[in-house]
This record gives C-alpha cells, structure tokens and sequence, in this order.
C-alpha cells in the first residue's frame, strides 16, 4: 500500500481537505462551507475525501482554526496559512514570484525570492475588501455571489465605491444603488475597489515582481481577476486549484515530517465538545477554551501562564 | 544665474503662511507655482503614497508635493518644531521635511522654525540660495509681514460683521489647513451657506488673541494651532453652534476637541473627514444638526 | 491621609512602588494588572480614534480609584501622550470620581519631580529623598540589564520559565533594599545565576530586533508578549527602548544621531530612534526586526516609510504591527509564526 497525507485548511467562510501522495498528486480534495462550526465542517469534509488504496501517514492543519483541529485529528504538523500557502504554491508553480490571496477574513501578499519567502503582508485594518464583504454585499444587492464575477465583467464604466471601511463601503453602495446606477456598474465598482483597496492597504510598499499568481476565494470572481490585471497592467494567473494551495502546502508539510505515524480516521464516530470559561485564578484572567473528545478533556487553550 | 522657480504645495502650511510667502517672493523678484486646489485625485495620489494611518491633511499634502515633482526647482517645505514650550506642533510637523525628502526628488528649500529660529532667522539662512542680499531679504520680510498683517485684519473685520448680521451663525474649529482645503472644509461651507448658515472661521480671527484665549478652556494644552482653534470659542459667545471639523485620525484633534466638548454648552457637530467619506453622510449631518440649531 | 496611584507599564511598577513608598507618607494603591476587563473599561470611555495607551492607562485609573485611590499620577511626552492627562482627568471627573492628578512632565517634554513636590509638599528630608531617587534610577538601570540579557538568553533555557523564575524572584529582593551597595550585590548575584542556567545547544542563531512605540514595546499586555513568543521560538530579541535609554541616555543620543545620518531633523517621540536603531539592527546583521506601534502613533506613522527603506537596501524583512486594544490574537499569532518560518527559511 502507497502512503498519503491529508490536508486542511480551516478558514473563517470554508473548509478545504485534500490528500496527496508521496509525489504530491491530488488523490482526492472537497471544499465545503465552514458556516462557523469548523469541527463539524472537518467531520463532513473527511466523509466527502478518499484515500481508498492508500496508507494515511500523516496529518497537517492550516487555516484559523488549525490549532482546535489539529489537536482533535492528533496532526502531525500545524502551521500558519501564510507558509502554507507559499509551500503549496511553490511546489507545482516553483518560479512564482508574488502570490496575491483574498480570502474570506484575510488578504495577504507573499513575496518570494529565490523559492523562498522574502516578504509578505496582511490586512490591517477591518474586513472591507475580503470575501466576507464581497459575499454580504452580494446579497445585499440580490446578486449570487458565484455570479459576481461575471456581472461585473458587462460593465463598461465601473463606479466609483469608497471600499476602504466596511461602514462606508455599505453605506456608500446603498446610496450609488439608491440614486440609480446600473447594478452591473455597481458591482464591477466593488471589484474595482477591492483591487485598489489591497493594493494600497496591504501591498504599499512591496515589490510586486511577475510572475503573480492570485489565490484564495476571492481569485474564482472574475470581475476581481480583471482589474488586477488592467491594474498592475501584466498577466496574473489564477490556477484551478488556487483555493487548495493552503490545504496542499500542509499536507506537504506533513509527508516530509521526520516523525510519521499512521492514522485512522474515525472522526463521525467520536464527538466533540468545547467549553469556553474565564479564568479566575489570577489577575490575567485568560479566556480558556477546553476541548473534550468523547467527554475526556484533551486540552486547555488561550492560558497566558502556562498553567494549562 | 537663471531665476529659480519656487514651487508651493497647497497645503499644511500654505494656509499659514501663504500670504506671507506670495508676497516675499515678489518682493524678491522670485516666480511662484501653485499646486492647484484639492481633488480628488490628488487625495488619491498622496493616499496611494501615504502609510495608511497618516492623517488625511498630510495624505493631501504629499499629493500635493507630488504633483509639483519635476514642475519647479524646488519645492518650499519649512519644518516647524515650535515657536515656544507652549506652542509645539503635531509630530507630522517636525517630520513633513524627511518624509518629503524621502518620498520625492525635487530639491527642498526648507528653513526650521524652533525655540531658537523665528521665521526671518529661517529665511536669512536661504538668502544665497535665493541670491539676495541680506538687507533685501530684510526689506521684503517687512513688505510681506505688513500684507499679512494687513490682510488678516481685514479678515478678522469680516468676522465680526458676520457676527452681527441677523441669522444663525456657526463656528467652524479647525486647523487652518482643513477649513480652507477644498477637500476637507469646502464641502462643508457649501452645505452650510446651502442651508443659509453663516459660518465663522476659528483661523481668520488674531491668533494673538485666540491663542491666549485657549487657557480658558484648558491650561495645560501645548499645541499651538490647536489653541489658535479652540481660544475662537470663547470669543465667539454669540454663535448658535460650533462645528469641530477634524480629519481622520488626527491625533491632537482626537485629545482636545473631546476636552473641549466635555465642557460645552452649545449645540455642536464633530465631523471627522476621511479620504472616502460619502458626501451623503455629510449632508445628512449637516442637515441634521441645521434642524437642531433651528429649534434653540 | 490619601491613597496614591499610578498607572502600569511592565515590570516597572516595582521601582516606582519602591520611590513613592520611601518618599511618600500616604499609602500607596499599588494598580493592578492590565487585563482585558482593564482594556474594556478604557475602551469604553475613550474618544474613538486616541491611540491605546491612552486606554490602557485610563484603565488602570479607573481601577485604581475602585480600590480607594485619590491621588493619581501620570506621566509621558513627546507626543501626544504629553496632553493625556489633562482629559483623562476631566473624563474621570465626568465619572462621579474624586481625586488629584498629577502630571509628573512639563510641557509634554521634561520629567520634572519637583512638579510631584509642588502638589505634594514634603515632610521627608530632601537628602533622604535623593537618596531614593538614586536607588530608584539604578534600579531601574539594573533591572533593563537584567532584562536585556533575558532577552538575548531566554530562548537557550532547558527548563522552561528559569528566567522569569530569576527574575521574579530578583524584583522581590530588590524591593527591602536600602543601600547601592546591597542593589549592586542583588544584581551581580543574579547576573551569574542566570548565566549559570543550564542551556541548550544552539543549533542556529536568530536575532530579532525589536523597536517601535514605546509603551506597546514594554508593556506584556500591549504587545502580546511578543518577546517571550519570540523566545519561545528560540530566537534572540534585542530592543533598545526601556526606561534607562528614554530617561537617561536618549538625549545625547539623539544629538549624535543628528550628526552623520540620512535624517536631518528629530521626528518626535522615538521615531528617530528607532530609524536608527534599524540601521543599527541591519548593519549588525540581525536577520529580521519588528515594528510595533499602538494604533494611530503619529510619530511612528512618519517613521515607517524610511525604516521600510533602510530594511529594503539591508535586505532584512520587517514586519510591522499596528496595535488596539480590539487586535485580534489569532490573527496576530499567524502573522508572528509566518515571520518565523519565514527568518528559518531564509537562515537555512
């Protein structure tokens, strides 16, 4: 029997798993809705993944919620997205020199040189121009949000939208929709404004050097992949698989970790159970989260003093 | 030599000393360029420029400056420290030089203003740049104080008849660089004047006397054009309203202008101007607080 | 008989219990710690855009009078923290409390003590309090050598918390002395037992700078401990910014700075300093710095386009960290261990 490794990404809006082999082919991968329940959306992603014929030999976990995940799947490797994302990235496009990525409550720019992480950057400031906002506003104006991109791609005079807060993007929008702009004009202007938004919040001052890949949710809307390109007027490439490159980079991770184990996943017939409390033991007062796995506690985390 | 061209970024300081400035040039026979009036692609050249959390008076300002690289052979930036241990500056003050010459390549007459250099001691050190004689120098620093001062007195007088005309009347509080900058404080006088408001500016009265004026509001402040702004309150007893106009974030604004409205008995309004703020907002504030001012 | 207080900021709170306890009469109300319940309170009536440790700090007042305090002190300048005092003081009053706040800098730029001496006439014989000022001011010289070596060894510790064990327990000793001589002898002491704690090997050296606003780089709270998580990581931290350097040593420095640098004029606050500092970091061939700031720091802001420069000709990454009170860990954390993964790799 061959040896696989599975991935995860749990980020704020969606789940991704895949599994690879020792080669880093995509045996099986699922994307399904986080919907702010990661344990369950890892329990129904591990049902919907395969890996029939396949030794499963290691574990890695990425994404917001990779350290309540990885301790209930006993992974062999946590690691931030943004290192995920570049490993995954580099491994099948290996002379990318920027990666651009929109996620649902994140944006970041990576920048690499000699195949390595040179650089990167994240949001600041609040949530306007992610896929959260994207999504909020989508149905806000009625529009499906898969379908966004494409709207925004029949607009020939874009509107201008002041993206920069959520508050004022809203209430802007609300007013250009209330005076009467063509609603393809309005959206294609969001698109715009996400673009102009990250690109002067998280990328000032970065060197964004060709060859760029655009990842994360927000790189399957269309609308958003034009103005990139008319913007920083060169070709930006989206791969089919742009929004499993956290989930792959892990589970890379994983299968070049010394320590391997093999693993069964059981996972629908366990249950789960967090609990979050106020420390009252000292002043820190620590928000604690322990989690139980079948009413037998497996860890305490959030404690500043290292008493958990 | 050729004349040289002097090139003027309308902002920060062009609203201080920028009477002063046109007329000392002229004096010494110098040619002037003006960036024009605030738009809203210059708000989004100095925003593209600026880190992201500078206040939106010093965002416009480095768009200014931008627009003037390669139009003339230097650009006219003082750096103010303070005039005194009571009247110091914002921070972006006594940075506005290095960060100007960081961010662009046209050459930076500049002179510094602090505890020990008032403003003709900072312009006798240009004088061979400028290539003038020290006594000339002197003559048109006297020529152009005298149209400043002619010029804010006339000012100040139409503040006063204003304030006698029927009418309600508002008060804006601000630095000088916001009322008068058409980005920030313009719409803001067009809504007002819309409405049949009569708006009075804290920076046309005497700064003398403002400025001493502020201790009855705070005793411990010490920034200069804050106390300049706030010292108009207590002069203008008979206005309806008082308008605290402040860009975002302005860090002095955010400290003295809570100080003051903790302790004010008139209606007010405390608008904070962002590079995106919507122009529906401000109308409905406006129209908001004019409804307000009506029913006192 | 009043009841004095005054706000929190690391570890300092020990040399300033240790001088007010010696030269004042009254009782002391020593603030307690900064915790989120602190930061909600100061949230809650601060105007919207002031920086945090505006926050923090009024806070820590609110908590302090709770416990009976009525006289506060508070002290910080050079920018706009200078003018802080004046309306924490008026929104206190506003709250229904009752108390006397003073506000130990002139001006917003020199610490002056005899500001506390005019509100606070003494009964205390002068020499006896000079006598204090001076074991306060090497206390505090003693405990940020202490604290600047921790950061430069904590990360080899075999046994996790050795460190903070040592000085824990040195701060407690420190607090019964009354003689240089014995303040000496506690820090020596501790010096070679911390030297002494037992190591593990170093397979590759990381040092991290850190540099930034001051009170987000020196209280725990403020900066997420970004020092031990950093440790924890096994690199070496180095920053510049503690009481002895802000006091003590920055004036003359900022003079010699001012002669053979790129900038021409003092930025306000720091901002310079820690300009320097980054071409210090980037000639000694530290292999990344951070940058952190409370939110809205004006003068860091001005900062952070030459610092980026300086960074880009060295080529060492920098990061940069914009604090509120609303900063989310998770996020923060992400951000902390991609930078190290990030330095590893480049190392390696």
């Amino acid at each position: 029997m061959k040896d696989c490794y599975l991935g995860i990404d749990i980020g704020s809006i969606s789940t991704k798993a895949v599994v690879i082999d020792r080669q880093y082919h995509i045996i099986s991968s699922c994307y399904i809705e986080t919907k702010g329940n990661p344990i369950a959306a890892v329990q129904e992603a591990i049902q919907q993944i395969h890996m029939d014929g396949y030794r499963l030999r290691g574990i890695g976990t990425t994404g917001s919620a990779r350290k309540l995940v990885g301790l209930l799947l006993n992974a062999n490797v946590i690691k931030n997205e943004i290192t995920a994302h570049a490993i995954g990235t580099l491994t099948f496009h290996p002379d990318v020199r920027t990666i651009l990525e929109i996620g649902g409550q994140d944006s970041k720019v990576i920048c690499i040189r000699n195949g390595l992480i040179s650089d990167y950057a994240m949001n600041t400031l609040c949530a306007a121009g992610t896929g959260a906002f994207l999504s909020s506003q989508a149905k806000r104006l009625d529009v499906d949000v898969k379908a966004f991109g494409n709207v925004a791609l029949t607009s020939k005079n874009p509107t201008n939208i002041a993206a920069r807060c959520t508050v004022f993007a809203e209430s802007d929008l609300v007013h250009k929709a209330q005076i009467g702009y063509p609603k393809e004009d309005i959206i294609a202007g969001l698109c715009k404004s996400v673009v102009l938004n990250y690109l002067n919040n998280v990328c000032k001052g970065k060197k964004l050097e060709p060859p760029i890949i655009f990842q994360g949710g927000v790189s399957k809307n269309k609308g958003v992949h034009r103005y990139f390109e008319e913007i920083l007027k060169q070709p930006v490439f989206v791969d089919e698989h742009g929004h499993l490159m956290g989930a792959l980079g892990v589970a890379i991770l994983a299968s070049r970790e010394k320590e391997q184990k093999e693993y069964t996943l059981d996972l629908a017939n366990l249950s789960f159970k967090t609990l979050g409390q106020e420390c009252q033991d000292c002043s820190n007062r620590c928000e604690l989260l322990r989690i139980y796995r079948n009413e037998e506690l497996l860890d305490t985390l959030g404690s500043k003093c290292g008493k958990y | 030599m050729d004349k040289i061209k002097i090139g003027i970024p309308r902002g920060i300081h062009y609203y201080y000393f920028g009477n002063f400035w046109k007329y000392f040039f002229e004096k010494c026979n110098i040619e002037l360029i003006y960036s024009p009036k605030t738009t809203q692609e210059l708000v989004d050249r100095g925003s593209a420029i600026a880190p992201d959390e500078m206040c939106l008076s010093m965002k416009i300002y480095l768009g200014h400056l931008s627009y003037l690289e390669g139009k003339c052979d230097y650009v006219l930036i003082p750096r103010i420290d303070r005039f005194d241990k009571n009247n110091q500056t914002c921070t972006n003050f006594l940075a506005i030089y290095d960060l100007a010459h960081h961010y662009f390549q046209t050459p930076i007459l500049n002179y510094n203003i602090d505890t020990h250099h008032d403003l003709l001691d900072g312009l006798l050190e240009l004088r061979d740049l400028l290539g003038i004689s020290k006594m000339e120098l002197i003559k048109a620093y006297e020529y152009a104080k005298e149209k400043e001062r002619q010029i804010k007195e006339q000012q100040e007088k139409e503040q006063y008849q204003k304030m006698s005309e029927d009418g309600k009347k508002v008060l804006v509080v601000s630095h000088a660089y916001n009322i008068h900058d058409d980005f920030i404080g313009g719409p803001l006088e067009k809504l007002l004047e819309d409405n049949h408001i009569i708006p009075l500016y804290s920076d046309y009265f005497q700064e003398e006397q403002t400025n001493a004026l502020a201790r009855c509001l705070s005793k411990d402040l010490y920034w200069k054009y804050s106390r300049d702004a706030i010292g108009a309150i207590p002069l203008c007893e008979k206005v309806d309203g008082i308008i605290f106009l402040s860009t975002f974030p302005c860090g002095l604004d955010s400290l003295v202008y809570e100080f003051v409205m903790r302790s004010m008995e008139k209606p007010y309004l405390y608008l904070v101007m962002d590079d995106l703020s919507s122009k529906t907002g401000l109308e409905t504030r406006i129209e908001s607080f004019v409804d307000l001012l009506e029913q006192s | 008989m009043s009841k004095v207080s005054y706000p929190q900021m690391g570890s300092y709170g020990v040399p300033i219990y240790f001088l007010l306890s010696h030269i004042l009469e009254d009782d002391i109300v020593e603030p307690p710690n900064i915790t989120d319940a602190t930061l909600e309170l100061g949230s809650k009536y601060s105007p919207d855009f002031v920086c945090t440790p505006f926050k923090y700090t009024l806070g820590t007042m609110i908590e302090s009078l709770e416990q009976g305090a009525d006289v506060l002190i508070q002290m910080g300048g050079g920018c706009r923290y200078g003018y802080y005092h004046e309306l924490q003081e008026k929104i206190l009053k506003d709250l229904g409390y009752s108390f006397v706040l003073i506000n130990l800098v002139n001006g917003g730029n020199k610490i002056s003590i005899s500001q506390l001496m005019k509100a606070y006439p003494l009964t205390i014989q002068k020499r006896h309090c000079l006598k204090y000022l001076y074991l306060t001011k090497k206390m505090v010289f003693y405990m940020d050598k202490i604290d600047d070596y921790i950061r430069q060894n904590r990360c080899y510790e075999q046994t996790k918390g050795s460190f903070n064990r040592l000085k824990k327990e040195m701060l407690q000793e420190m607090k019964e002395v009354h003689s240089a001589r014995k303040l000496r002898h506690i820090y020596h002491t501790y010096m070679s037992k911390m030297k002494k704690v037992p190591r593990k090997p170093m397979t590759k050296r990381i040092r991290v700078g850190l540099i930034g606003e001051l009170y987000t780089l020196m209280e725990p709270k403020a900066n997420e401990d970004i020092e031990q998580l950093l440790n924890d990581y096994g690199f070496e931290v180095k920053r510049y910014t503690n009481v002895t350097y802000l006091l003590f040593e920055k004036r003359k420095k900022v003079k010699r700075y001012l002669k053979h640098f790129f900038i021409k004029y003092r930025l306000g606050a720091d901002a310079l300093d820690n300009i320097h500092h980054t071409e210090e970091l980037c000639k000694k061939g530290y292999d990344g710095i951070i940058h952190m700031k409370s939110s809205f720091c004006t003068p860091e802001i001005a900062a952070m386009p030459m610092i980026e420069e300086l960074t880009q000709k060295y080529d060492v990454p920098v990061l940069f960290f914009s604090m509120d009170t609303t900063t989310s860990q998770t996020g923060f954390l992400t951000r902390i261990e991609a930078f190290c993964d990030m330095l590893e790799m480049r190392k390696s």
